[in-house]
């Protein structure tokens, strides 16, 4: 069950988020869709399945770190530390409104704590209690994040990124065509759910954008 | 340690303040507090954990969370409580190590019995009656399935579900350690008056220091 914790400047640049659609009766799409990870290509992989019940989510932790996933994958789950430990995933992504980083860091040293942030102020917060990497967004237009207002554009994630030594992943209506921005904003990977979420494209989406990022 | 003498655990309702209600709960001289909350964030459960926390380690009960093992770890809460579709019990036990107290819902012999075996510490029994306090799919077990299931199990029973003054008493003499509420303490006028009137019926009126 021993990892060491993983360096923040050595974390792989794309960051695949599962859809969240996945349910006892109407299981996720996730596994199959981690069957169609391009192999020389690590990626950060972030379960986050709201609809499922912790032990469905345990059973999920399980069959997607015991699946044949590329070398140099980091598996990571919402919140629930508890899993990430059972299942021995690498880590935790916090949103806003879940534990410090610092609460679950007193428990577990060796996991890697992401945190979603929507302000340089609370990126500021997250560094200091100890986050690993961040999560902002969205930079663009998105239909499931409307309810919450406007993008934050790529001035603010520039912004938030000079504010922070943390590597920041952008999220939020990312495209292959709107990618460098991001990165020219400053960010240090690029985060998605739709994006990343045709098994079809899957392959191709992540080379180009690793393409993108190292340009 | 679960207490040796007949306790009340007293299970928060989600319509009002955790805390307030446990502080009332505690006053009353229940010993059990379980932090149940299925709507609000993680770090709001936290909050309340570790406010809980410190208010039963003033009077001598005990903080246990509903489902959330990561919580209860960050909290250092005294333990879990978990319900069949939760993280399994051996592997929370994993989790908790020997010294943090780990629950499980159970509603039938065979989940009970399971239960013991995965390293629970004490089982919740029920429902026992009809409740409106959960949204029920299954039919109550009745009093006659936790008299079987005491039979059954040597670590000790929470009856739930339905529980109020009338048929407090009766779970103990079934076998049952303890009772679980919520409405019957939450959704009165006085939630301690409550807690000590529940006592009462399950005849520990009087042991508890508070009163």
């Amino acid at each position: 069950m021993e990892h060491n914790r993983h360096l923040p400047g050595r974390l792989p640049r794309i960051l695949l988020i599962s859809s969240g659609k996945g349910d006892a009766a109407n299981e996720t799409a996730l596994l199959p869709l981690l069957n169609h990870l391009p192999p020389a290509l690590p990626c950060m992989v972030q379960i986050r399945e709201k609809l499922l019940s912790a032990g469905e989510l345990l059973t999920l932790a399980f069959d997607v770190s015991s699946s044949n996933l590329p070398k140099g994958t980091l598996l990571l789950i919402n919140e629930r530390l508890d899993i990430a430990l059972l299942a021995d995933l690498d880590g935790v992504h916090l949103p806003e409104n879940a534990m410090p980083p610092d609460a679950l860091r007193a428990v577990s040293k060796k996991l890697l704590i992401g945190c979603s942030v929507h302000s340089t102020l609370s990126a500021t917060k997250a560094e200091k209690a100890g986050a690993d990497y961040l999560l902002f967004g969205p930079v663009y237009d998105t239909p499931s994040k409307r309810p919450f207002g406007a993008p934050q554009g790529t001035a603010k994630l520039a912004e938030l990124c000079r504010s922070t030594s943390l590597p920041v992943f952008a999220i939020g209506g990312i495209t292959p065509a709107n990618a460098a921005a991001c990165i020219d904003a400053g960010a240090y990977g690029i985060g998605g759910i739709s994006l990343f979420s045709n098994p079809v494209t899957l392959s191709a989406t992540i080379e180009q954008c690793y393409r993108i990022i190292n340009s | 340690m679960i207490p040796s003498s007949p306790f009340l655990c007293v299970i928060t309702d989600e319509a009002f303040c955790p805390v307030t209600l446990a502080r009332k709960a505690l006053e009353g001289g229940a010993l059990m507090i379980q932090l149940r909350n299925k709507s609000a964030s993680g770090n709001q459960i936290y909050l309340w954990a570790l406010e809980i926390s410190r208010l039963c380690m003033l009077h001598g009960g005990l903080c246990i969370i509903n489902d959330r093992i990561d919580i209860a770890l960050a909290s250092r809460a005294d333990g879990v409580h978990l319900g069949q579709a939760d993280i399994p019990a051996a592997a929370a036990r994993k989790l908790l190590g020997k010294n943090r107290i780990l629950g499980i819902s159970a509603s039938s012999p065979a989940e009970a019995l399971q239960a013991e075996h995965d390293g629970a510490d004490y089982i919740g029994v029920g429902h026992i009656y009809p409740t409106a306090s959960k949204e029920k799919s299954t039919l109550p077990i009745g009093p006659e399935t936790l008299a079987s299931i005491a039979a059954l199990v040597r670590i000790p029973i929470v009856a739930i579900g339905g529980i109020s003054i009338a048929n407090a008493g009766g779970m103990i003499r079934l076998g049952a350690s303890g009772v679980a509420v919520i409405s019957a303490v939450s959704r009165t006028e006085s939630p301690a008056a409550a807690t000590r009137t529940l006592l009462n019926a399950i005849g520990t009126m009087g042991e508890h220091p508070d009163d």
